[in-house]
């Protein structure tokens, strides 16, 4: 595999970006959404309806069993650990934002080539299967991890101005850093990997992107079960999801280029 | 350079390509003819080594296209494929840098400065593609395949939407080509260009059905016609097909004030056909070998069915 030529077609992906930011969008709007709406939720709105989250019972139960796992909440105010808390569920969703943004782009990818006549050309040159599939995927990753990125500095931001003292502090811990470093890319690598797959089997972008959506329903149960305190992912179960999940991307990349027929490709269109 | 020997492809239960081989050497420009369907697109993608065959074997250089060795194989190709599939969001540049280091060329930048000033579209490099014509993004993407030098360059309908300008400075570029050695497969319907254009010709409907010299593809489907035009008032058609038929013309037709005949050897005998002529009290105006059009040998090999005409 040549480095180079991923990277040449990496280059060129994002200049498409660049040239029509409109494929972008979907990301821009998800990762906005995701960064505004905790504090919506969290801080703006119980301080708007003069209400506390921590004089919420469930609330104050919830925080008591979460202090096991999360011991940056203790030694804050009751209001303090509530809303650091709520903020660490959050980062969960905020992860899976860019991976839902990104998976518009990635089922793009493939299909995209094929509809402009693009990718016949691009199979002319010395580029072998698996430097196509992973640069597109790579394409996709790093607009939407940059956008990510962003987002979270700003996320972290806003914590810092508008939440209660601490609460911050609070936030930044190993636990953040594995979601953040570790379990938010790979989870991304390995949606987009498998909705490029998707892609190259299937004519339009419409239905890579519905199958591709499916992909990220594991990641929205989990938060949902976080949320409703079914259950607590520890750090090292965060850990040890994101290495299944480097997993399952190195896996996804030869069932991607197993599944990618360049003959298929080029001949359904046309038999001449 | 680039060689098919025995190929044959097969999409399911249709065959495409039957049982064909040719070979085009260094300096060579190949013309594949052929109805729609005839199997000339497939055949092209064979040599280009974007499918590979059922059968047979598709050789640059005599090393043979493989699964491994497709990768490098490529690199020596240029492949103008059948629609110019360019990325309509980027610039006529990026477009052609992004193909030129795709290919490893060593100093990109001068390539596609080089090849854009050659195509003419040096100063519409800051242009996206999508606000190009028909004929601009088909010459762009003649540059794309040949931005990187290949030593041989297979060409799906290259003279395809562009003015008759362009056409021939295509031309010209490809005979450029085949002067510095390049090996050169062209498909195309335009029957005209492939002759002008062409060393060699192969008529193809799934397998091949002639390949030679335009002229010698005449000869052996025609054969040498002389045809023989008077002044004045032409003799009885009687008489001169008498006279042709003696002096060793057959198929003898007087249309007029014109006769044609075949002869065996022309050389030797159409001055005896024109002598005998001119005894009989004939004013013989010209004489000369009838040369029909490469339309006319494409049309009876393939049955008068053939649609690329």
């Amino acid at each position: 595999m040549s480095g180079r030529r991923i990277a040449i077609l990496i280059e060129k992906e994002l200049r498409e970006f660049r040239a029509h930011p409109a494929l972008i969008l979907p990301v821009v709007i998800l990762v906005v959404v995701c960064t505004l709406l905790p504090l919506l939720v969290i801080v703006i709105l119980p301080r708007t309806m003069g209400q506390s989250l921590a004089t919420d019972r469930g609330m104050a139960q919830m925080i008591e069993k979460a202090q096991a796992h999360l011991p940056s909440l203790r030694g804050l105010s009751p209001q303090a650990a509530a809303e650091a808390f709520l903020f660490q569920q959050f980062l969960l969703l905020f992860l899976m934002a860019p991976i839902v943004g990104a998976v518009s782009l990635a089922a793009y990818a493939v299909v995209g080539e094929k509809q402009g006549r693009t990718l016949e050309p691009l199979l002319t040159t010395p580029i072998s299967t698996s430097e196509l599939l992973v640069a597109k995927v790579l394409a996709a990753f790093l607009p939407s991890i940059v956008i990510e990125a962003a987002g979270l500095a700003v996320y972290f931001l806003m914590v810092a101005a508008i939440a209660s003292p601490g609460v911050l502090h609070a936030l930044l811990t190993p636990r953040a850093a594995v979601l953040i470093v570790a379990l938010g890319p790979f989870a991304a690598l390995a949606a987009l990997q498998g909705t490029i797959a998707i892609s190259s089997r299937v004519n339009d972008a419409r239905s890579a992107q519905q199958i591709a959506v499916l992909l990220v329903m594991p990641l929205m149960a989990m938060f949902v079960g976080q949320i409703a305190g079914g259950f607590f992912l520890s750090s090292a179960m965060l850990a040890l999801f994101s290495a299944a999940l480097a997993g399952a991307w190195v896996i996804l990349v030869l069932l991607s280029v197993a599944l990618f027929e360049r003959e298929t490709i080029l001949t359904r269109w046309d038999h001449g | 350079m680039i060689a098919a020997q025995a190929v044959s492809r097969r999409f399911g239960a249709r065959l495409a390509v039957d049982n064909v081989t040719f070979d085009v050497g260094a300096g060579e420009v190949f013309g594949l003819l052929g109805p729609n369907g005839a199997g000339k697109t497939t055949t092209l993608r064979m040599l280009g080594g974007l499918i590979l065959p059922t059968s047979g074997t598709v050789s640059i250089g005599g090393e043979r296209f493989s699964r491994s060795t497709g990768a490098a194989l490529r690199a020596r190709i240029g492949f103008l494929t059948e629609t110019p599939g360019l990325w309509d969001h980027l610039t006529v540049w990026d477009n052609l840098l992004t193909y030129a280091r795709l290919f490893g060329v060593a100093q990109p930048d001068l390539s596609v400065e080089r090849t854009l000033r050659t195509f003419e579209l040096l100063d519409r490099r800051g242009d996206r593609v999508a606000v190009l014509s028909k004929g601009m993004k088909q010459k762009l993407a003649l540059a794309r395949a040949l931005v990187h030098e290949p030593s041989i360059v297979l060409l799906d309908e290259p003279t395809a939407n562009l003015d008759p300008q362009t056409a021939r400075m295509v031309r010209d570029l490809l005979r450029g080509l085949r002067s510095r050695g390049r090996a050169i497969v062209i498909s195309t319907h335009n029957l005209d260009e492939a002759e002008r254009m062409s060393d060699r010709v192969a008529l193809m409907r799934q397998t091949l059905i002639a390949v030679g010299e335009p002229a010698a593809l005449r000869r052996d489907v025609f054969g040498r016609r002389l045809r023989v035009r008077f002044l004045g008032t032409a003799p009885a058609a009687a008489l001169l097909a008498a006279i042709a038929a003696r002096a060793g013309g057959h198929d003898v037709r007087v249309d007029g004030a014109e006769l044609s005949m075949v002869l065996e050897s022309p050389d030797a005998d159409a001055p005896a056909v024109i002598r005998a002529l001119v005894d009989a009290g004939v004013q013989v105006r010209e004489a000369f070998d009838e040369q029909p059009a490469l339309e006319e040998v494409y049309l009876k090999l393939l049955g008068g069915r053939g649609d690329a005409a």
